[in-house]
C-alpha cells in the first residue's frame, strides 16, 4: 500500500519536472506553419569577383523578381559576399539566423568546412541550398533539408575534351600545329580545394586520351580559378615553352581569359584555347575567335533551380515538381558546348 | 528510501529546473533586446551596377547601427508607379525608414505631403529640399557638368563638336548634368548636339557617321555610366573609330567604366564618394529613425580623374573600397 503511494508520489513530481521543462522550451507554442506574404532568403556567395558566381547572382536577383510578380509574394534576397574568408561567411550565416531569414542559400568558401553553416542552421531548423562548391556526402547527409545546386563537373570536362577531340578528328593539324604527331598543352586549374578542379582536370585530359588525341603536358599550375593570376603564369610560361605550346585547357572561363591577356601582352604565338562556364567575357572571347571553345551550364536554369527550392523550403510547400533532385537533394544543371557561330 | 534522502532528490531536481530557467530562458535573467533597425533601400533602376560601391557603404553602416537594409530594384527602370508601389508596400511592411533615389521626384514629395509617406525618408540624387524632406544624399550634378565641361575646354579647342550621348527619358541627373555641360560649353563657343539612345545602334551609327562620309573628329560626353560603357565598346571594337572620337568622357564609378577609363577607352570621369554616399544614407536612416536630427543637406563632392588618378591611394580608396 505504502509502496503504491511512493509511486504515484515520484510520478507525480517527474510528471510536474516535465511540465515545467514544455512549458520553459515553449513546446506548447508549437503551431502551424503560417501563410507568408513575404520570404527572406540570406544568399552568401565565396567572392563577389568570380564572374561565374556574378552571373548566377545577376540571374538569382532576376528569378526572385520573376517569383515575386508572379506569386505575389514579397523575396527579400540578402546577398552578401564572403571574400574567400570561411569566418566571415559563418559570421554572415549567424546574421541571417538572426535577421530571420526563412532560407539559406550558401555558396561555401571551403567546401570541407560546411558543417559549421550546417550546425548553425539544423539549431534554428533553417533550410539550406548550397550551390556551386558541393559540401562533402557525410555533411549532406546529415539532415534532409539540405540541398545542392550546381553542374556536374565531369560532364563539363568530359564536354570540354569532346571541343578538342572533334576539332582534331576532323582537322588534326588544327590542333598539332607543328605536325610532329603530338598536342603539347598547358593546364591551368582551379583551386586544389574545390571538387569541381580535381574532376574537370581528370577528365578532361581522359576524354582527350580516350578520344585518340596524342597529348603531352609541358606545364601545368593552379590559377585559382582568377583571371590576374592565371596572366602572370601564362606570361612566364611564353617566355619558358614559346612555340612549344598549342594548347592551352583551363579549368575556367576566367583563367582563359587570363592566358588571353598575357598572349595579347606578350604578344605570343597562336594557341588554342578553352575554358568552362560560359561567361559573358568567356562567350564573347569564342565570338571574336581568341578561344575555341567553352562549356555553358544554363545560368538561368541554375539560378532558377535555386530560387525554386528556396522557396518553397521557405513556404513549407512541395518544390516545383519541374526540379528533379538527385538522391533528394541534388540538382545537376544540364550544360552545352558553345562555338563560334 | 529514507525521508532525507528524497529531499535532498527534490531539492537535485528543483535545482537543475533552476539551472535551466537561468541559462536556457530569459525568465530570470532578462537579456537586454538589441533593437533592430528595418530600413529599405529603392533605387530607380532595374540593375543595381551604378550601386556597387554605394551598396558596399550601405553594408558596413548596417553592421555597425544594427539595421536590417533590404535593398530594392525595380521590376522595370525608372517606372514610378512602380516604385511608389514599392515605396507603399516596405512602408505597409514595416521599415522603419526609406531611403528612396526617386524616378519621379515631385510624386515622392507629394506622397509626403498627402501623408502617404509617414516613416522617415532619406532621398538620394536629387536637389530637392523643403520642409517636407527630412533628409538628401546627393552630388550637385550641374556642379559636376561645369567641372567635366571645364576639363574639355582645357584639353580640346572649340572648332571640335561636343556630341553627348544620353537616354532619352533620364532627364533627372543627366538632365541637370548636362544644363551644367552646356553652360560652360556653349559660353565658350562649342558646339553641343545631344544624341538620344533610342534603339541599340544610335550611338554606334552616330560614331560611323563620323568616319563615313563624314570624316571628321568630334568629343564625346556620355551623360549617364551606361552610356559611357556602351560607347566605350564601341570604340574598343574598332581602333578607326577611336581615332575619329578625340576625347570620350563621362561620369560614374561602374566597374566597366573604370576598366574602360584604365585601358584608355575614356580620357576621363567625374566621381563621387558613393561608399560614403551608401553609409551616409544608412546612418542619417537610423537616426531619423531615433528621432535624431541629421544633416538635411548633404552634397557629395565631385572629382575629376584620369587614367592616372586611378592609382592614387585617395582615389583607389574612393573607387575600389573595401568594407
Amino acid at each position: 500500500m505504502r509502496k503504491i503511494g511512493m509511486g504515484i508520489m515520484w510520478r507525480a513530481w517527474i510528471l510536474l519536472f516535465a511540465g515545467v521543462l514544455c512549458l520553459c522550451t515553449g513546446c506548447s507554442k508549437s503551431r502551424m506553419p503560417e501563410k507568408k506574404n513575404s520570404i527572406r532568403i540570406g544568399v552568401s556567395l565565396y567572392r563577389g569577383d568570380d564572374t561565374f558566381i556574378n552571373n548566377i547572382r545577376a540571374e538569382l536577383e532576376k528569378k526572385a523578381k520573376e517569383y515575386e510578380q508572379e506569386s505575389g509574394i514579397k523575396v527579400i534576397l540578402d546577398i552578401q559576399e564572403a571574400k574567400g574568408n570561411q569566418n566571415t561567411q559563418n559570421n554572415q550565416v549567424e546574421r541571417f539566423i538572426s535577421l530571420g531569414c526563412d532560407v539559406l542559400c550558401i555558396n561555401p568558401v571551403d567546401r570541407m568546412a560546411a558543417s559549421a553553416i550546417i550546425d548553425k542552421a539544423m539549431t534554428a531548423g533553417i533550410p539550406v541550398v548550397f550551390f556551386n562548391r558541393q559540401p562533402v556526402e557525410e555533411d549532406m547527409n546529415r539532415w534532409d533539408q539540405l540541398y545542392y545546386v550546381g553542374a556536374d563537373a565531369k560532364e563539363s570536362a568530359v564536354l570540354q575534351g569532346s571541343i578538342l577531340v572533334n576539332l582534331y578528328r576532323e582537322t588534326p593539324g588544327a590542333l598539332d600545329f607543328d605536325g610532329d604527331g603530338v598536342v603539347s598543352y598547358v593546364l591551368l586549374e582551379g583551386e586544389t580545394s574545390h571538387q569541381d578542379s580535381l574532376i574537370r582536370t581528370e577528365w578532361s585530359i581522359q576524354t582527350l586520351k580516350d578520344g585518340g588525341v596524342p597529348i603531352e603536358k609541358i606545364a601545368g599550375a593552379i590559377a585559382n580559378w582568377e583571371r590576374s593570376q592565371a596572366s602572370a603564369i601564362m606570361e612566364q610560361w611564353l617566355d619558358k615553352y614559346g612555340d612549344e605550346m598549342e594548347l592551352v585547357i583551363c579549368n575556367n572561363d576566367d583563367m582563359a581569359l587570363g592566358a588571353i591577356d598575357a598572349l595579347e601582352r606578350v604578344g605570343g604565338p597562336k594557341l588554342n584555347l578553352v575554358g568552362i562556364d560560359a561567361t559573358n567575357p568567356g562567350l564573347e572571347a569564342v565570338q571574336s575567335g581568341k578561344m575555341l571553345g567553352t562549356v555553358s551550364s544554363d545560368k538561368e536554369k541554375y539560378a532558377w533551380a535555386i530560387l525554386q527550392i528556396a522557396a518553397a523550403k521557405a513556404r513549407h510547400q512541395q518544390i516545383n515538381a519541374e526540379i528533379t533532385l538527385t538522391d533528394g537533394k541534388y540538382y545537376w544543371c544540364a550544360q552545352e558546348i558553345i562555338l563560334k557561330n | 528510501m529514507r525521508k532525507r534522502e528524497k529531499l535532498l532528490w527534490i531539492l537535485y531536481a528543483g535545482f537543475l529546473v533552476l539551472l535551466f530557467l537561468l541559462s536556457s530562458t530569459n525568465l530570470i535573467i532578462k537579456e537586454r533586446e538589441q533593437e533592430i533597425y528595418r530600413l529599405s533601400v529603392i533605387i530607380e533602376d532595374s540593375r543595381d551596377d551604378n550601386y556597387v560601391n554605394f551598396r558596399k557603404g550601405m553594408d558596413q553602416a548596417a553592421m555597425e547601427q544594427n539595421a536590417d537594409v533590404s535593398f530594392i530594384t525595380l521590376y522595370e527602370k525608372d517606372n514610378r508607379k512602380q516604385q511608389m508601389e514599392l515605396i507603399l508596400r516596405e512602408e505597409q511592411d514595416g521599415a522603419g525608414a526609406l531611403v528612396v533615389s526617386p524616378v519621379d521626384e515631385n510624386e515622392v514629395i507629394q506622397a509626403i505631403s498627402g501623408g502617404r509617406i509617414q516613416v522617415p525618408l532619406v532621398l538620394l540624387n536629387t536637389e530637392l529640399t523643403g520642409g517636407e524632406i527630412e533628409a538628401v544624399i546627393s552630388p550637385d550634378y550641374y556642379e559636376m557638368g561645369k567641372l567635366l565641361a571645364k576639363k574639355v575646354v582645357e584639353r580640346h579647342d572649340s572648332t571640335l563638336p561636343v556630341y553627348l550621348f544620353g537616354e532619352p527619358q533620364d532627364n533627372r541627373t543627366s538632365g541637370r548634368f548636362e544644363a551644367g555641360i552646356r553652360s560652360v560649353l556653349e559660353a565658350q563657343g562649342y558646339r553641343v548636339t545631344l544624341f538620344e539612345h533610342r534603339n541599340e545602334q544610335d550611338y554606334r551609327r552616330t560614331i560611323e557617321e563620323l568616319v563615313y562620309p563624314g570624316c571628321r573628329d568630334a568629343v564625346i560626353i556620355a551623360l549617364d555610366p551606361g552610356s559611357l560603357s556602351e560607347t566605350a565598346a564601341i570604340l574598343w571594337d574598332s581602333s578607326v573609330y577611336a581615332s575619329y572620337v578625340k576625347g570620350l568622357y563621362g561620369r560614374g564609378t561602374t566597374l566597366s567604366v573604370l576598366n574602360d577609363l584604365d585601358r584608355g577607352m575614356i580620357r576621363g570621369i567625374c566621381v563621387t564618394d558613393d561608399f560614403a554616399a551608401g553609409y551616409q544614407s544608412v546612418q542619417n536612416a537610423v537616426n531619423l529613425m531615433k528621432n535624431r536630427r541629421v544633416q538635411k543637406q548633404v552634397n557629395l563632392e565631385s572629382y575629376y580623374i584620369e587614367k592616372e588618378d586611378l592609382r592614387r591611394p585617395e582615389y583607389e580608396k574612393m573607387l575600389y573600397p573595401i568594407e
